[in-house]
């Protein structure tokens, strides 16, 4: 069932990641908030360099400054010191090269399906014609099922679709990076399952050419979609504390690949990377057996 | 087939004894009501009058609402419309001065820090205040109505108006600048769908007060009007004009008031 499948070791995996061209540049990144109480650093001289195609996960505990970095990337904050690239031009703000799926939907709750999606469309895609904007609005519904929900409100959709509707219009505006800011948080674990394929069918069929930064807080989640995987420290003051590469072989079938030797040390190494803070608090805590 | 047609007639039913049994509460409410004013006119000796006088006096008001025998005797239909006009007047011009200004308080720090502390004095001010005001400035008794009526206005819409354009969610906001919305777009699809329910509830209030504001309006400006017609029928001793002009004020108010709720409930969403 699974003979033919190649591991690709790590060194292979990293020969093939160099090869493609680079998407985007995060160097020395430090943001700052203001605070009453003084200046609050959500993260630390992050330096990351992430491949065209490449699809990586942010992992890290609450208020770990993940969504933080993330937020960097696609323009939404300014970095108090350093600069992220993205194709080359340095980030000022936000923009249609980058497409932003965000954690809790964030569909306006008075435009059906079908406008959430077009008004992105007409914002982000000049110098085409209206009809060629409905086409991508429907070609992208299409891909997501969601058709014969066109007409809804986000109201009358259930939190899948409504997910659905905003990978949707993430895509629709075709940009060469695709941040989630934990997409599939607040769903149940079936529809995330399907949801996690869905997203690689979506990547696929645009053969592979988006590059994708995921916030997530899921280990099998990040290992499941996931090129590389960055755990980030404890905030505040988060910084990198180790890159995980994921050597499985795409295209990946979960029921598979959970009985790989190698899926099984990936889990086990972030797992020691991320748990090992409970145990130390867990010290003084007496269990019964 | 047979059996959701029974529960839809059971739902009609629950529906139907709901409403029969709103309804006679609200008779119950209003025959104690007569009966308390009824006792009060025979405690007087029929000094107040009583529910039957004051019937067949609104009766006859009602049955001739538009006779006119010059400018000091005219029906009380004339009455009303002469008033409900210098509502509208004033109210459509106070909401065109409110909305812009509320959407301006509401999407600039700048705009609150300037409007609002002016709008805090004034706002507490009884817009009857105003109406000399509006006499020196206008030279005519019926304008300075409509003026008073414009400064009433003002006052709930504007804030109801800037608050709500306070209130845009962060998340509606990071969409339009996630999706680069140009200013118009966010204007039209972002900040007005999300404002107009709030911008609703101040014109709500605001035609509520406005309404009770002409009455007093007009007892000091004479000339035609329901709140001139009440300060006339008492000069006229006659209270039982008086409670029907009261029944009739309350009657429109109620309308008005619906009239806007249902605009309310027409333009609310849940996200």
């Amino acid at each position: 069932m699974i003979a033919n499948t190649n591991i690709l070791s790590e060194d292979k995996v990293k020969e093939s990641i160099l090869l493609r061209p680079v998407s985007i540049e995060v160097k020395d990144v430090t943001v700052s908030f203001p605070t009453p109480k003084g200046e609050y650093i959500a993260v630390k001289n992050i330096d990351l360099e992430i491949r065209k195609g490449e699809i990586i996960s942010l992992i890290g505990h609450s208020g770990c400054g993940k969504s933080t970095l993330m937020s960097t990337i696609s323009g939404m904050v300014k970095p108090s010191k350093g600069e992220v690239i993205v194709n080359g031009k340095k980030v000022t703000g936000a923009g249609p090269d980058r497409g932003i799926v965000f954690q809790n939907y964030s569909l306006l709750p008075w435009l059906t399906v079908y406008e959430n999606i077009y008004e992105a469309v007409d914002s982000c895609i000049k110098g085409i014609s209206t009809d060629e904007k409905h086409a991508i609005v429907e070609e992208n519904l299409a891909m997501v099922n969601l058709t014969p929900h066109q007409d809804k409100l986000p109201k009358q959709l259930s939190g899948g679709m409504k997910q659905r509707v905003a990978i949707a219009r993430a895509f629709a505006i075709n940009p060469s990076v695709l941040l989630l800011d934990e997409p599939f948080g607040a769903l149940d674990a079936l529809t995330k399952g399907s949801m996690h394929v869905e997203l690689l069918k979506l990547w696929n069929l645009d053969n592979r050419n988006k590059t994708i930064i995921m916030v997530t807080h899921d280990i099998e989640e990040a290992i499941f979609l996931s090129d590389r995987i960055v755990v980030l420290n404890n905030g505040p003051a988060a910084t990198i504390k180790e890159i995980e590469i994921v050597g499985l072989p795409r295209p990946r079938n979960k029921k598979d690949i959970v009985n790989l030797p190698e899926y099984k040390s990936i889990r086990e190494r972030l797992l020691n990377l991320l748990v090992e803070k409970f145990s130390i608090e867990d010290d003084g805590v007496k269990f019964e057996e | 087939m047979d059996k959701s047609n029974q529960q839809l007639g059971a739902a009609t039913l629950k529906v139907v004894t709901y409403r029969t049994g709103r309804f006679l509460y609200f008779l119950l409410g209003m025959s104690f009501m007569l009966i308390i004013w009824h006792v009060a006119s025979l405690s007087t000796d029929g000094e107040l009058p009583g529910p039957i006088q004051t019937f067949s006096v609104f009766y006859d008001l009602v049955s001739h609402p538009f006779y006119d025998n010059g400018p000091n005797d005219k029906g009380i239909g004339n009455q009303l419309l002469s008033s409900l006009e210098r509502v509208t007047k004033g109210f459509i011009i106070g909401s065109v001065i409110a909305i812009p200004l509320g959407l301006i308080m509401g999407s600039s720090t700048l705009g609150m820090n300037l409007l609002n502390p002016m709008v805090q004095v004034l706002r507490p001010v009884s817009p009857l205040a105003w109406f000399p005001i509006g006499l020196v400035a206008f030279q005519s008794a019926q304008t300075s109505t409509v003026f008073v009526i414009i400064i009433t206005s003002l006052w709930p819409t504007l804030i109801n108006t800037a608050f709500g354009v306070s209130t845009i969610p962060q998340d509606h906001k990071n969409v339009a600048k996630a999706f680069g919305f140009s200013t118009f777009k966010y204007i039209t699809k972002v900040l007005l769908p999300f404002t107009l329910p709030h911008i609703i509830t101040g014109l709500r209030l605001s035609v509520g007060i406005a309404w009770m504001v002409i009455v007093a309006a007009e007892m000091l400006s004479g000339g035609v009007g329901i709140g001139f017609f009440v300060w006339d029928s008492w000069n006229a001793l006659s209270l039982e004009k008086v409670f029907s002009a009261i029944l009739i004020i309350g009657l429109v108010g109620f309308v008005l008031d619906k009239t806007f709720k249902s605009l309310q409930t027409r333009y609310s969403y849940d996200s």
